[in-house]
């Protein structure tokens, strides 16, 4: 059953103010899509015009290829697990699960079946006859999910569903959550601040600032190849450095970064000679050894935190900008000599670091 | 509670301020009421009688009324009129009270409240009247359907029951309205999404999520507004006819007119026990406790 969700030219307005700029997105049948953005940049707006809450001021959504225009929020094929997970608190856990099969007109008997069979795939079996209130945190979060597939939508809707629960519990819900989605095969739209959770689970990402769609793009994609500033410095951290571009050969610009003289990276987009730009090196890029090929930036150690697997030092650059580089490296590469202010000469390969035109506050 | 005052206000100024209350609750609430109670088990004596040999307690002043076949049909008359004044009130509230808490933006609720308050600043006799004026034979709704051609001769709106529940619903409905609203309010407006988006049409989002949730309220408006209307004495006096006489107005002539207190007393108290029957009954329809309804 083709159960895409297709954005098409959609702008959401409320008053004069735009919520959601004029977005075109094609999510295909079985995807596990999120949509990564800092808070208030428009997620929740978007999973309730693709359930049919709000009305897109321009364009339309389109469901399996139909136009939902003019479709009500419980006649589409969408079922929606809410970022405070909304359940009923005056209905049994059962009742719950069962509201959409008795809306549907489903006999006490197979819904009750169905109910069973929804609790096993979230491994609650059992707790039909409770009450709401009687369950914990990460239980109340398997019975929104089990309440949200017993209607068996073509998409399922999440808005943020982990947010509430702990770290432990929330790296459990993940893998969870995509194990039913592999199970299900329906169409998951994943909505998160969280970039580690969208990398993780999605196949696809899309990142959003301010009501706009920044990049499109698979987990490694997006991290390798960032196409806006926003993007490379959301997703992951990355140090950026500001200068103006002077050269583009064969896809690598040259660009004067004040007193840190000339450094290159893999050209990424809208970059054009003359004009500022922003180099963006990932703390893990940078090495302590030059190798052949590599460019060089000196530094002095300001700070030094070890983080279990991992190390990171914060460093400035000698010169009078001061600009600050972050670096990470493995533990094994710690050693006494690594203290506060040690100079250090940094390197990185021209191919791991990329150029995006424009100044990276814009 | 003395010790709360006394630690703030300290002991002389506390004393003070719970002897007032209890003053105040004993002598005006407490006493008159069991006083009542107690006329009404006495027979209406002369002066010089009362205290005297035929002063005996019995229970002649209630039989009177099951004796009295008119008044028991005035009392049956205005607890259904009652019921069907707060059934009324209520289907017309709820889907204020839901406009006002959910549908209306959050200028236009406060817009609205204040639109219905505005006239609850005039007393209730004076709305009342100008309901009399406008259910009048020749008054303008009468015009107005005549003028539409709804209707080809006047209706008498005043010579039933009519005007006296219209008149009641107009009087008691914001006490209906206000605590549904509250109640529908609190409401996480995520739950009526959560039932639409499960594939719930309007009329049982009503019935299984937001009805539910808003049981208290609705049974707190409805035992308002029954004992308003059940103790109502200037709605039926003013738009009510010499057939549609309300219980109270028979217990206002007992007292007034017939000078019987001890009368008037029993039939008082048995519309009481009715009303509080009435509380107890509607707790048990709503499966609420008190403490709900105090919520
Ligand atoms: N009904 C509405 N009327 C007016 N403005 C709205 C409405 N709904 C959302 N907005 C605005 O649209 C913007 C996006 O809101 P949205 O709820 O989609 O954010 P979000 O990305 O889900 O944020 P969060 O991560 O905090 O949930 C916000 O600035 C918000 O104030
Ligand atoms: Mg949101």
């Amino acid at each position: 059953m083709d159960s895409s969700v297709h954005l098409d030219n959609v702008v959401m307005q409320f008053g004069d103010f735009t919520a959601i700029q004029k977005s075109d997105l094609k999510i295909e049948s079985g995807e596990f899509f999120s949509f990564l953005g800092p808070s208030g940049c428009g997620k929740t707006t978007i999973l309730n015009m693709i359930s049919g809450f709000l009305d897109p001021t321009e364009g339309c959504v389109k469901i399996g290829g139909q136009d939902m225009a003019g479709v009500p929020a419980n006649k589409r094929p969408t079922s929606m697990i809410f970022q405070n997970l909304a359940l009923f608190p005056l209905m049994t856990v059962a009742e719950n699960i069962e509201f959409g099969l008795e809306v549907r007109g489903v006999s006490k008997s197979e819904r009750k079946k169905a109910s069973d069979r929804l609790l096993e795939l979230v491994a609650l079996e059992g707790s039909g006859h409770k009450k709401v209130s009687e369950l914990s945190g990460g239980q109340k979060q398997r019975i929104a999910i089990a309440r949200a597939l017993a209607v068996e939508p073509q998409v399922l809707l999440l808005d943020e569903p982990l947010s509430a629960l702990d770290l432990k519990l929330r790296q459990h819900m993940r893998t969870e959550l995509k194990e039913i989605q592999r199970k299900t095969g329906i169409t998951f739209i994943y909505i998160t601040h969280d970039q580690g959770e969208a990398l993780t689970m999605s196949d696809r990402v899309a990142v959003m600032s301010a009501g706009r769609i920044q990049q499109v793009a698979d987990p490694i994609t997006l991290y390798r190849d960032p196409k806006t500033a926003f993007v490379a410095s959301f997703v992951g951290e990355n140090n950026a450095i500001q200068g103006k571009v002077e050269r583009i050969d064969s896809g690598i610009a040259e660009i004067h970064c004040g007193e840190l003289g000339v450094l290159k990276g893999r050209v990424q987009s809208s970059v054009a000679v003359g004009e500022e730009a922003t180099l963006f090196i990932r703390p893990e890029h940078f090495r302590l050894q030059a190798e052949e090929g590599m460019l060089s930036i000196a530094v002095e150690i300001e700070e030094v935190n070890f983080e279990g697997a991992y190390l990171t030092l914060s460093t400035s650059t000698a010169a009078a900008s001061k600009q600050n580089l972050t670096i990470q490296l493995g533990a094994h590469q710690y050693n006494d000599d690594l203290a506060k202010g040690k100079a250090l000469s940094l390197s990185y390969n021209v191919s791991d670091a990329i150029v995006i035109g424009g100044d990276s506050n814009a | 509670m003395l010790n709360q005052l006394k630690a703030r206000f300290g002991s002389g100024l506390a004393i003070g301020i719970v002897g007032m209350i209890a003053i105040w609750l004993i002598a005006l609430v407490i006493m008159p009421q069991l006083l009542m109670v107690d006329y009404s088990f006495r027979p209406n004596l002369l002066p010089a009688d009362i205290g005297g040999p035929k002063d005996t307690y019995s229970l002649v002043n209630y039989e009177t009324l099951f004796s009295n076949q008119i008044h028991l049909k005035i009392f049956f008359k205005t607890i259904w009129s009652s019921v069907l004044v707060t059934a009324l009130t209520l289907i017309v509230s709820y889907p204020i009270a839901f406009y006002l808490a959910k549908v209306a933006t959050p200028q236009k609720a406060a817009l609205c409240l204040l639109l219905l308050i505005i006239p609850f600043w005039i007393n209730e006799i004076l709305r009342t009247f100008s309901w009399y004026i406008i259910l009048a034979y020749k008054g303008p709704l009468n015009a107005a359907l005549l003028g539409l051609g709804l209707i080809d001769r006047p209706i008498r709106f005043l010579s039933g029951d009519g005007g006296v529940l219209i008149g009641m619903v107009y009087a008691y409905i914001l006490f209906m309205i206000f605590p549904i609203y509250n109640a529908i309010e609190s409401l996480d407006t995520n739950q009526i999404k959560a039932a639409r988006n499960l594939g719930a049409g309007w009329i049982r989002t009503h019935w299984r999520v937001i009805i539910p949730h808003a049981k208290p309220g609705i049974a707190t408006g409805c035992i308002m507004t029954f004992m308003l209307a059940a103790g109502s004495y200037a709605v039926p006096a003013l738009l009510g006819s010499p057939g549609s006489r309300w219980f109270t107005q028979i217990i206002y002539n007992w007292f007034f007119e017939g000078g019987n207190w001890n009368q008037g007393a029993a039939y008082a108290f048995l519309l009481l026990v009715i009303c509080i029957g009435f509380i107890a009954l509607v707790m048990r329809v709503f499966k609420v406790g008190l403490g709900d309804i105090a919520r």
